[in-house]
């Protein structure tokens, strides 16, 4: 076998077979036996008996949602979370643009400003979530850990202006202050043993 | 010519160039921190060191010329080595806020300190409380400076200014206004420009947005016709995205922005609902006797302006750009050729200038730093001809000769008679000049011998001479005759002559279009102007808005004799003259396929696609930049009137030109730049006005009247007091000292 044969070549397993697939029909009273054939089958019924059978057993798996909700997995990407710094409670955002400059799909707008403690001040932080597709490059950039994904998926609304709201996505205030702030464990998080790692700068003098 | 070897490869050096200065023609990379090309060397970092064979230690290559035969080697482990110590030191205490940073992402100190790789901050001292000062535009953030001395240099060498300086105090050291509390400048920014990092910074744009962010569209600044490359950044505004500029940021390498090109970036026109219907623009047209316009316009407008009188038979009025095109016409009757000789590299170049007939400081800056740029660099000597002192080339300008207002012939006469003293000239010249009354004229003008022996031994050893001519002149009622004997001068002397065009666009205007004398009556059109009918940039109460020229594509012609491109930073949302022309049937779908051509218009253009024209200076500071203007040869016409009478200018005085980074209705439009528009006159003239600081008053010019605030000016001397003309649409023919009268306002 030639180099382009070989490569040309599909069939890359010894265990290929062919399936034993019927040919079309083609005529109209071929087509006619192929439907009475299949109808009359009987597999309709079997179908029913299972749905009639597990719905008088009463032993039911499935989720009640909205009354029951599963647990969802701690790297899912859901609607996302502005966290704010545990000693001061400020957000922890400083407008460096990256998560604006990196999302695909441009939902991301925000604008800064000097404010009077001459600081960087984020003046208007919105996500469109309508246009959002969860790709989670904006929390993967962010230098701060400021912008992550939370587990918060119902988002549905009767109004776009809805899926823009900033303060739907600040972590409370009231959260943190109560240590109840969910630190993002994935990429770019910081590690458990973080404390041992840190080397001191010389400033200590 | 030096011959020598950088790291084994053979080079050549230019006589007066520097081993860094060869190693970056040659693409050899030496690291540098506190090198900018357009000023002497600071040397201030160190970083630039190379090893020279046989040579114990270091040698600076940004400030050591080479020697025949040496071999330079720009890396090695030990220089790998002093340069990581050197940014290690850089980096004490520098604050670790790169992430809100302005400069993070354009930072030199960023970039270096990753190139040599240095992860940590290993040294400290003990670290203090610096104030962050806010310089008007400018903030300065003492903690972020590095003391690399740049700004230092360019606010001296280049801009002249003059006004920072380093304080020096060890670690305490930093960047002071000179002499003042405040820094107290013609606010141009380059300071900004050339920070390394981000410790000089504009106070508008501070922490509104990041480097990364912002797209940068090449344009051609669209205030003065010095044509300077910039930059505007765009990024869109606010939750809608509206794109807005950002900022503005030039080749700080090579070329020099001033204030009202860096801070001056919002004039963009927005048109309203009603100012977009293109259908009323043409009746107004098809009714028209004259159209009435700017040379704040692009050269493609211009020809389409040109077409439209061709196909509708109306006249065209411009009279800056006919009054300047009458200039260059009998300019070039005498000089042989169409165009000026000198451009703005020529005046850097030169060591001797004379300047006549402008207050070029204000009226044109580009030519301002390429004087100071002479004198600091070449040491040349400055004469500067003119009645009213130049404040702001006090320091550059060796001989101020004050001239009484309205004798710019009488002084050219005399001014030509002695800078052609030597020349060969032609019979009828020779005889002009014997038969000159010079003692009346020197009489009259208060020029005479004594200035011109002592600009004489000035001039004894200048080389490169150029003789700046500018907005004075043009609408001299002997500017025919004053042209013409700066052309003898160009044609028979050493001096190369430069005239620096008042708009931005008056030079290509004069070469495109056919002008018409003032119409005085009839249904005028206005196009960025006032007109029966107006259709303009700058007026939002106009009839029809146009975009602004950061809102178009298109040319300019510069006082370099350039073609230069300019590009859209904005969307217009609205219509343009070309839309208008073809209404008109003039088609053509968009306004730079005018620009192909411009050459069939006027033979100093070129048949060039606006697409395939450049808009960058090259690595070594080439100007690639569009095309330059074909200046080709005319027949030579020997005869010259006879000098008039001088006029006298006596009473009140005032002489019409803009204050500092203000220049016409698009920068009186953006937020950023000061807006002063009061008359400003000496003691002299506030005694013989019969007015006093801070009054109300009106001036009077015979056909309008402008209401101004007197302000008594300190550095003002003389009789003669200084009117703005930004704010006010000021016709272009008329002579810039005006006698006139004042009335006090009775509050």
């Amino acid at each position: 076998m030639s180099k382009q044969e070989m490569f040309k070549d599909r069939n890359i397993s010894e265990d290929y077979f062919f399936l034993d697939i019927e040919d079309y029909p083609t005529t109209p009273w071929e087509k006619f036996k192929r439907v009475v054939k299949r109808s009359l089958k009987g597999e309709l019924f079997v179908g029913l008996w299972v749905v009639l059978r597990e719905m008088i057993k009463f032993d039911i798996h499935t989720v009640q949602y909205p009354e029951e909700k599963l647990p969802i997995g701690p790297r899912y990407r859901a609607v996302h979370e502005m966290k704010r710094l545990w000693e001061s409670g400020t957000e922890r955002c400083i407008g460096c643009g990256l998560c604006e400059k990196i999302c695909i799909s441009k939902c991301i707008r925000i604008e800064t400003r000097y404010d009077e403690n001459q600081r960087k001040e984020v003046g208007e932080y919105s996500i469109n979530l309508g246009r959002c597709i969860y790709c989670g490059y904006c929390a993967e950039v962010c230098p701060e850990l400021a912008i992550t994904h939370g587990g918060e998926y119902e988002n549905a609304s009767e109004q776009r202006e809805h899926f823009i709201l900033y303060e739907d996505m600040l972590t409370p205030i009231d959260d943190v202050l109560n240590k109840k702030q969910r630190e993002f464990q994935g990429f770019g998080a910081i590690t458990p043993h973080e404390d041992e790692r840190l080397k001191k700068t010389p400033l200590a003098y | 010519m030096v011959k020598f070897t950088i790291d084994n490869i053979p080079v050549e050096a230019q006589k007066g160039e520097t081993i860094l200065e060869v190693a970056r023609r040659y693409g050899i990379y030496i690291p540098t921190m506190c090198y900018i090309s357009k000023t002497n060397p600071c040397a201030s970092c160190r970083i630039c060191s190379v090893e020279v064979e046989g040579v114990d230690g270091f040698v600076l290559s940004c400030n050591t010329p080479p020697t025949e035969g040496i071999n330079v080697t720009t890396n090695s482990q030990k220089l790998e080595e002093e340069r990581t110590n050197i940014m290690k030191l850089y980096d004490v205490n520098h604050p670790l806020e790169c992430g809100v940073c302005d400069k993070s992402g354009e930072c030199d100190l960023q970039n270096k300190t990753l190139e040599f790789g240095i992860a940590r901050q290993s040294f400290s001292a003990k670290d203090q409380f610096r104030e962050v000062k806010h310089w008007n535009l400018i903030d300065y953030d003492p903690s972020l400076c590095i003391l690399c001395e740049k700004c230092v240099h360019v606010c001296n060498e280049v801009i002249g200014d003059d006004a920072i300086e380093i304080k020096v105090g060890g670690y305490k050291s930093t960047i002071v206004p000179k002499d003042a509390d405040t820094l107290d400048c013609t606010f141009c920014g380059e300071c900004i420009a050339v920070c390394p990092v981000g410790a000089l910074v504009s106070s508008n744009f501070k922490y509104s947005a990041n480097a990364w962010e912002l797209k940068r569209i090449p344009a051609t600044c669209a205030h003065c016709s010095a044509g300077c490359p910039l930059e505007y950044e765009v990024r869109h505004s606010g939750i809608d995205g509206d794109q807005k500029i950002y900022r503005v940021k030039n080749n700080f390498e090579f070329s020099n922005l001033c204030g009202a090109g860096r801070f001056g970036f919002d004039f963009d026109a927005k048109a309203l609902p009603h100012q977009k219907i293109a259908q009323k623009a043409v009746d107004a047209l098809q009714k028209a006797d004259a159209i009435e316009f700017s040379s704040i316009i692009t050269n493609e407008e211009a020809l389409i302006l040109q077409k439209i009188k061709e196909k509708l038979g109306l006249k065209l009025v411009n009279e800056d750009a006919r009054l300047f095109k009458n200039f260059m016409e009998s300019f070039a009757s005498a000089s042989g050729k169409r165009l000026y000789e000198a451009d703005l590299e020529e005046v850097k170049k030169s060591d001797a200038i004379i300047v006549f007939g402008t207050q070029i400081a204000t009226d044109n800056p580009g030519v301002r730093y390429a004087i100071t740029t002479a004198s600091k660099q070449n040491g040349a000597k400055v004469s500067y001809f003119h009645p009213i002192e130049d404040a702001l080339l006090q320091n550059v300008v060796t001989q101020f000769v004050k001239m009484e207002a309205g004798t710019e012939e009488g002084v050219a006469a005399l001014m030509a008679k002695e800078l052609l003293k030597d020349s060969k000239l032609p019979k009828e010249l020779q005889e002009y000049f014997e038969s000159l009354d010079e003692g009346y004229l020197e009489a009259e003008s208060n020029v005479g011998e004594e200035e011109f022996a002592q600009m004489s031994v000035f001039f004894k050893r200048a080389k490169n001479k150029t003789l700046i001519a500018g907005a004075d002149l043009f609408a001299h009622p002997r500017a025919k005759n004053i042209a013409k004997l700066l052309g003898f001068i160009q044609r028979y002397s050493d001096y190369k002559v430069l005239i620096v065009p008042k708009e931005v666009n008056t030079l290509g205007v004069s070469l495109l279009c056919e002008l018409d004398e003032p119409v005085e009556d009839g249904y005028i059109v206005g196009y960025n102007t006032k007109g029966d009918y107006t259709i303009s940039s700058f007026d939002e109460s106009a009839n029809l808005v146009v975009p602004a020229l950061n809102q178009q594509e298109g040319t300019v012609t510069s006082i370099d004799k350039r073609v230069l491109p300019t590009n859209v930073a904005l969307a217009f949302d609205g219509v343009c003259l070309n839309d208008i022309a073809n209404l008109l049937g003039i088609e053509k779908r968009y306004t730079i396929d005018y620009t192909k051509e411009l050459g069939r218009a006027n033979e100093a253009f070129a048949d060039v696609e606006f697409d395939t024209l450049e808009n960058f200076l090259g690595r070594l500071g080439e100007d690639i930049r569009g095309y330059k203007l074909k200046n080709s040869d005319v027949s030579v016409n020997f005869s010259i009137e006879e000098v008039e009478e001088l006029p006298e200018f006596n009473g009140v005085v005032v002489y019409h030109a803009d204050p500092v980074l203000q220049f016409n209705a698009y920068t009186a439009k953006t937020a950023q730049l000061p807006k002063e528009n009061t008359l400003r006159g000496s003691k002299q003239f506030a005694i013989a006005a019969k007015i006093e600081n801070g009054e109300k008053i009106v001036l009077d010019l015979g056909d309008m009247k402008i209401e101004r605030v007197f302000e008594l000016d300190e550095d003002l001397k003389g009789t003669v007091a200084i009117n703005p003309t930004f704010d006010v649409e000021m016709k272009p023919n008329r002579y810039r000292f005006e006698k006139s009268k004042i009335e006090r306002v009775q509050s």
